[in-house]
């Protein structure tokens, strides 16, 4: 460690201080974090990689953090939305609300309002107070649009007809022709329960055997 | 130290964790009472990206670093304490020194 003897002292301060709740270890080629709270990495795996939106705030509505999800709902970099206001992603008409929501609001209470998102397009969603802890609250944000299907899906789905047809209407015999269109049913398939378990976000599942 | 010099700030966190959201809280804090208007704030989150750790080699989190201005200054914790990080930023000068 290239620290020098100042910053050494600052670390052990900081440390025996409780200011640090996560450390760097490893080597060049395999850096990772330990955090001191197994609990929390739980809870931030699943903040992570759950389909809603997650976002924390001062009492002034300051961001300090939002999930991926979040970002992807705003259309925005993640990194550019820490410390900025909340409100500056949030219709004008609804911003007075938004205000009183984050002062008066207890756990679980929600709110329906639109967010504002770069592309110019409101995103209707609803917020719910999860948690309000140490002066920050943390809002879980729900997308209200009607869910839609993937025009993909839609495509896939019509190819599995297509070849339940072929299959139909194919000549006595022709094993060839019935085995590559079963082949081909069997892969469509396959690609729709792949698409489905993106769209639930399930990761880290065993792979079927 | 000039009133008008920009003060470029990295604040390396680990996700949401409880201090992590208290240093960039904090942080905001200082920056909008002591240097409004001319800062900006980059926040890498190393349970993202932990290789982003070697270039100001942290080892602690959460840190900030002072990028601008020169030199780089390095501030361990969740800065809680306002005067020993506004001593750390060198926006306060350290008792014993002359202001």
């Amino acid at each position: 460690m290239k620290h020098n003897p100042t910053e050494s002292d600052e670390l052990r301060r900081a440390i025996t201080e409780g200011e640090v709740d996560a450390f760097v270890v490893g080597n060049e080629s395999n850096r990772r974090v330990l955090l001191l709270a197994t609990a929390y990495q739980r809870y931030r795996q699943l903040v992570e990689r759950m389909a809603q939106g997650a976002v924390t705030v001062t009492a002034q509505g300051s961001i300090l953090y939002v999930n991926q999800r979040f970002a992807d709902m705003l259309g925005i970099p993640l990194a550019q939305l820490y410390t900025a206001p909340l409100e500056a992603y949030v219709g004008m008409g609804d911003r007075a609300r938004l205000s009183s929501f984050l002062m008066l609001s207890t756990r679980n209470s929600q709110l329906e309002l639109a967010l504002s998102r770069r592309d110019g397009e409101q995103l209707p969603v609803r917020l719910s107070l999860a948690t309000y802890a140490d002066g920050y609250a943390t809002l879980l944000v729900t997308d209200l649009r009607p869910m839609q299907w993937p025009s993909l899906t839609v495509d896939a789905l019509d190819s599995i007809r297509d070849s339940l047809e072929k299959l139909n209407h194919g000549a006595p015999g022709k094993d060839a022709a019935a085995r590559e269109a079963l082949d081909r049913i069997s892969e469509e398939i396959n690609g729709l329960a792949r698409m489905i378990d993106e769209m639930l976000d399930v990761e880290g599942r065993p792979e079927a055997r | 130290m000039t009133t008008t010099e920009r003060w470029d700030l990295r604040l390396y966190t680990a996700g949401q964790s409880p201090k992590s959201l208290a240093a960039l809280s904090n942080l905001k804090r200082i920056c909008d009472e002591h240097l409004p208007g001319r800062y900006s704030i980059e926040v890498i989150d190393l349970m993202k990206n932990p290789r982003l750790a070697k270039d100001d080699e942290i080892v602690a989190i959460p840190t900030l670093v002072r990028k601008l201005p020169e030199p780089l200054r390095r501030i361990i914790g969740d800065l809680s304490n306002e005067e020993r990080a506004l001593v750390g930023l060198q926006l306060r000068p350290h008792k014993g020194e002359a202001a």
